[in-house]
């Protein structure tokens, strides 16, 4: 079963509320959670999202796709990166959501890739 | 080429692991030893005996790996191996229980389930990590890992290369019948990626399962899996249309249903019924037979259907079965009945994140003629179904309905 797992917020935030020896403790984690992961055999992919300010926003105005400044969610709601990894269970991706969230203190959020089969 | 490779490879396997135990390393040799083949026989044709062609290559593929390591006392104690390899073809005849043994040994419960499906495709199955990786959406490195991983824990957890206990082999054929019966599944699933791909899955599946039930005939649920993988892949080109969205049962044109597959698994199924324990893979290739034998959706021995779930509700309950219960009895006795049994699974925690449930219950509520409630239930189902197909088909369900 494939999940993605999401974090959110902005570089801003992180800089205003972190200590450096935070977020190299956070870098350190993130190599370490994904070389595990890689190791486990439930890596599919992780990336990381450029911050939100320089993020543009499409949006359909008076019938024509117009582009402004700016991201579309609150800094805070706005997704930072992902994981997607292919897991046993749910339980699996709960348990490395939770590893996470204990580093990033920001809620995770934990959403099933629709890949499953069919069973009407 | 490929066919007989596939064949050969749990055979040959079989033959080195009976030498030389280790299993990674043994089934490292044999993969490549097939690559080996492929490029070789392609380029020079079918050797006189294919396989001790194949013992032989692995054999020497194994003794250069074991050259190459440092250990000295190792490479000595192994030197011994190069001549049994120039020898291979008077090793004894394939032995009829490697490939069984082999099963065991991948589907051992000390391993997870995609680890299982993993090491069996390949070990088994002789397909390559990288086509294992494909059929599963998953990059190559991390099927890799995952096919080490499994051999890490099959060495360090000791397990032998042996047939199980009989005390032990009931459950222990349950756990393979199991892993072979995801195979076919995950082969089923056409939500992303090359279609075609998906449908290999389902192909080594049969071909896995038919394998086992011929090294085990007698045992009734290898069987009846294999009869149950046939019956319901001979409706493969009927199930889906071009775009590949979903064709329900009722609504599949019958005659794209592959008759002779149709045929073999009936004939399994009837021969097998009866004089064998009776179990639940068994009943379900039964259920599959009398839908495959109705020429029309009208014709269907509904009747029949119900009384096979009866037993199979008794043998194997379990929310599923009640669902599909649910659905034969509202064939039979109207929707409100179907419905009625539908409501004890309300409280049902097993089935509370699923789709599956209202899903049926749209189904049934839109043949009693309740529109409204039958749209709410499809979009409910839609919203939480992690199937593309079937997330459409859902939706497609409740606009129809709601343009009605």
């Amino acid at each position: 079963m494939k999940y993605m797992i999401l974090t959110f917020g902005d570089q801003a935030t992180m800089m205003q509320e972190r200590t450096v020896a935070w977020v190299k403790e956070m870098i350190q984690f993130m190599g370490e959670l994904n070389a595990e992961l890689q190791k486990t055999g439930e890596w599919i992919s992780a990336e990381g999202l450029a911050d939100p300010t320089a993020a543009k926003t499409v949006r359909f105005q008076g019938g024509i796709p117009v582009a402004t400044d700016g991201p579309f969610a609150e800094a805070k709601e706005s997704l930072a990166g992902y994981w997607i990894v292919d897991v046993e269970s749910e339980a699996r991706a709960l348990e490395i959501a939770s590893r996470i969230v204990r580093f990033v203190e920001h809620p995770i959020e934990v959403r099933q890739v629709m890949a499953a089969p069919p069973e009407l | 080429m490929e066919d007989l490779l596939r064949e050969l490879a749990p055979q040959i396997l079989g033959a080195l692991l009976r030498r030389y135990r280790q299993f990674d390393a043994c089934e490292d040799a044999v993969q490549e030893a097939l690559l080996d083949a492929a490029q070789s026989w392609q380029a020079l044709g079918l050797p006189e005996n294919p396989r001790a062609w194949l013992i032989a290559v692995a054999s020497r593929r194994l003794v250069d790996e074991w050259r190459s390591e440092s250990a000295r006392r190792r490479r000595e104690e192994t030197v011994g191996a190069l001549e049994i390899a120039e020898h291979a073809g008077e090793w004894q005849a394939p032995a009829q229980d490697d490939t069984l043994r082999l099963l065991f040994l991948c589907c051992h419960p000390s391993l997870s389930v995609p680890s299982q499906l993993a090491l069996t495709l390949r070990a088994v199955g002789g397909l390559t990590t990288a086509e294992i990786a494909s059929a599963f959406l998953v990059p190559e490195a991390t099927m890799a890992q995952r096919v080490s991983r499994a051999k890490q824990t099959i060495k360090s957890s000791g397990v032998e290369f042996e047939l199980p206990a009989e005390s032990d082999r009931g459950p222990r054929l349950r756990v393979v019948l199991h892993v072979l019966y995801l195979i076919f599944n995950e082969g089923y699933t056409a939500s992303s990626g090359p279609s075609l791909q998906r449908a290999d899955l389902t192909t080594e599946a049969i071909r896995l399962a038919r394998s086992l039930h011929a090294l085990i005939p007698g045992e009734g649920e290898a069987t009846g899996l294999l009869a149950l993988m046939l019956l319901t892949d001979a409706r493969r080109a009927a199930r889906c249309d071009a775009d590949g969205s979903i064709i329900p049962l009722a609504e599949q044109d019958r005659s794209l249903w592959h008759a002779p597959q149709i045929a073999e698994g009936i004939a399994l199924i009837t021969r097998t019924l009866g004089n064998a324990p009776v179990g639940p893979y068994q009943m379900q290739a039964a259920i599959a037979a009398v839908h495959d034998e109705a020429r029309t959706a009208a014709d269907t021995d509904w009747p029949q259907i119900l009384a096979l779930y009866g037993v199979l509700e008794q043998i194997s309950p379990g929310p599923v079965v009640t669902l599909n219960h649910a659905v034969a009895l509202a064939m039979v006795h109207g929707p409100r009945a179907g419905l009625a049994l539908l409501g004890k699974l309300d409280s049902d925690e097993r089935l509370a994140l699923t789709h599956r449930l209202d899903a049926v219950r749209g189904h049934l509520l839109e043949l009693a003629g309740e529109e409204a409630a039958a749209r709410e239930a499809y979009q409910r189902a839609a919203r939480m179904t992690a199937s593309v197909p079937e997330q459409r088909y859902l939706t497609l369900k409740a606009a129809r309905l709601l343009r009605s």
